[in-house]
């Protein structure tokens, strides 16, 4: 395992081969034969799950933790618990009123599962150290968070009630800086902000809403001296260009994409970029080979700046 | 042609995905009169069954909402208004299309969210070894 190689690759950097990242969530939970709904609550059991998915995969570096319900559970939203899924948020506060003026503060170390997440994180750092594998932090990004805050309504408001919608998503980003600074302080050694619902989105969009409310986040990660990445899902084709101007070191796209226009856009910026083994088609159904469909990530991923990963 | 209006969402899983989950909750919170007039699946593509209809629709992304079999909304979560002229595009009747159009205004209500996501199937059957 190589923690060092995986940073240099997020920060666009030439590695002798590409560093490995499995981005295991639930699946760190089937390891240990766990049901995700006590996984997700209890710090042994989330430190025991991501210490085995490292060691199991041999990762060069592993999300500490991948549920992007955290942040919005711990100023109120309220969740559903799955057995073989991650939380998903099923109440959203902001129907009509901004977060100001439903009077929603800023969480704290001691709000939702907080501190769950900071003993998990200082039973499991020490293990992945000895192992060499990094410890990534993974904050929900400003327009994902906002739609756990207002629901659905946030894509029609960023149109037709922008004075809400930039109320709702600032309020985002802020708490996004936040997580980071958490992330930052259990020692996770990359942080990313994971915004998948930012792909469903036109450009513009992206760039009044999206781009603006990253900034504090990306300056957080900077000012701790992490290494900053940003991970979308989906088609995001049209919001490539936007991704790669957030201010992150790198970025992490789905299996949706080319790898070699990915890697093309990520040269061109001189970006890390990650991707984009084909969770659904190989690992989930088997319709393509795993092997061969890693074989095609790498020969188009290449040395620079690149970390095989699942899509 | 049924009276009602047939929308299929192909998803990864929405639990799983966040876009996924709010392009299956911009249906599911679409208000009580429109529902009335709509029937709503979610495919996950975790399954037999949707990548079956994955194939049969000639999806191109995940997320993608289809209506009356036409890829209409694909990695793009619609706006309100767009959902229900969409709707009203493809309405059997004028007689539909007009009660559609008249609901406008209404926008987006999250009353019954949660049984409309039962209703569709949203976070069932999304594995294969159970």
């Amino acid at each position: 395992m190589a923690k060092q190689m995986l940073i240099d690759a997020t920060r666009g950097k030439r590695t002798d081969k590409a560093p490995w990242v499995p981005y295991a969530g639930c699946n760190c939970a089937y390891l240990i034969k766990e049901r995700t709904d006590r996984y997700f609550k209890d710090a042994d059991l989330l430190a025991k799950g991501v210490v085995e998915a490292a060691r199991t995969y041999h990762a060069d570096g592993i999300p500490l933790l991948f549920d992007l319900s955290v942040e919005a559970e711990s100023v109120g939203c309220e969740l559903e618990y799955w057995e073989d899924n991650v939380p998903s948020v099923r109440i959203h506060p902001c129907e009509t009123e901004t977060p100001d003026e439903l009077g929603l503060g800023m969480f704290t170390k001691s709000s939702g599962r907080w501190p769950v997440i900071f003993e998990a994180a200082a039973k499991a750092k020490p293990q992945l150290d000895e192992m060499d594998c990094a410890m990534l932090g993974l904050v929900t990004g400003p327009l994902t968070l906002a739609s756990h805050l207002a629901g659905v309504r946030i894509f029609t408001a960023v149109k037709k009630k922008k004075e809400f919608a930039h109320a709702v998503i600032e309020y985002a980003g802020r708490l996004c800086a936040e997580s980071v600074r958490f992330y930052a302080e259990m020692g996770c050694d990359i942080i990313a902000i994971v915004d998948p619902v930012s792909s469903q989105i036109r450009p513009e969009t992206f760039q009044e809403f999206v781009t603006p409310n990253c900034r504090e986040a990306v300056q957080a990660i900077h000012d701790a001296g992490k290494t900053s990445t940003f991970f979308i899902c989906g088609d995001c084709t049209k919001v490539i260009e936007e991704v790669c101007q957030v201010g992150t070191h790198g970025f992490a796209i789905d299996e949706q994409l080319n790898m070699n226009f990915i890697r093309d856009i990520a040269l061109k910026y001189n970006k890390g970029f990650g991707g984009n083994l084909k969770l659904t088609l190989a690992l989930s159904l088997g319709l393509l080979s795993p092997r061969e469909d890693a074989l095609v990530s790498l020969a188009a991923g290449g040395t620079k700046g690149y970390t095989f990963a699942p899509g | 042609m049924s009276d009602k209006i047939r929308i299929d969402v192909l998803t990864l899983d929405s639990v799983q995905c966040a876009a996924c989950g709010y392009m299956m909750e911009s249906i599911a919170a679409l208000p009580e009169d429109v529902q009335e007039v709509i029937d709503y699946t979610e495919w996950s593509i975790k399954t037999k069954e949707g990548i079956g209809m994955f194939t049969y629709l000639k999806g191109k992304v995940l997320p993608t909402i289809c209506i009356e079999e036409d890829l209409v909304f694909q990695s793009m979560i619609p706006q309100y208004e767009e959902l229900i002229d969409a709707l009203a595009e493809r309405a059997g009747s004028d007689e539909l299309r007009d009660r559609i159009l008249s609901l406008r205004d209404e926008g987006f209500d999250f009353d019954n969210i949660k049984q409309n996501l039962d209703k569709a199937g949203s976070g069932k059957k999304t594995r294969m070894d159970i």
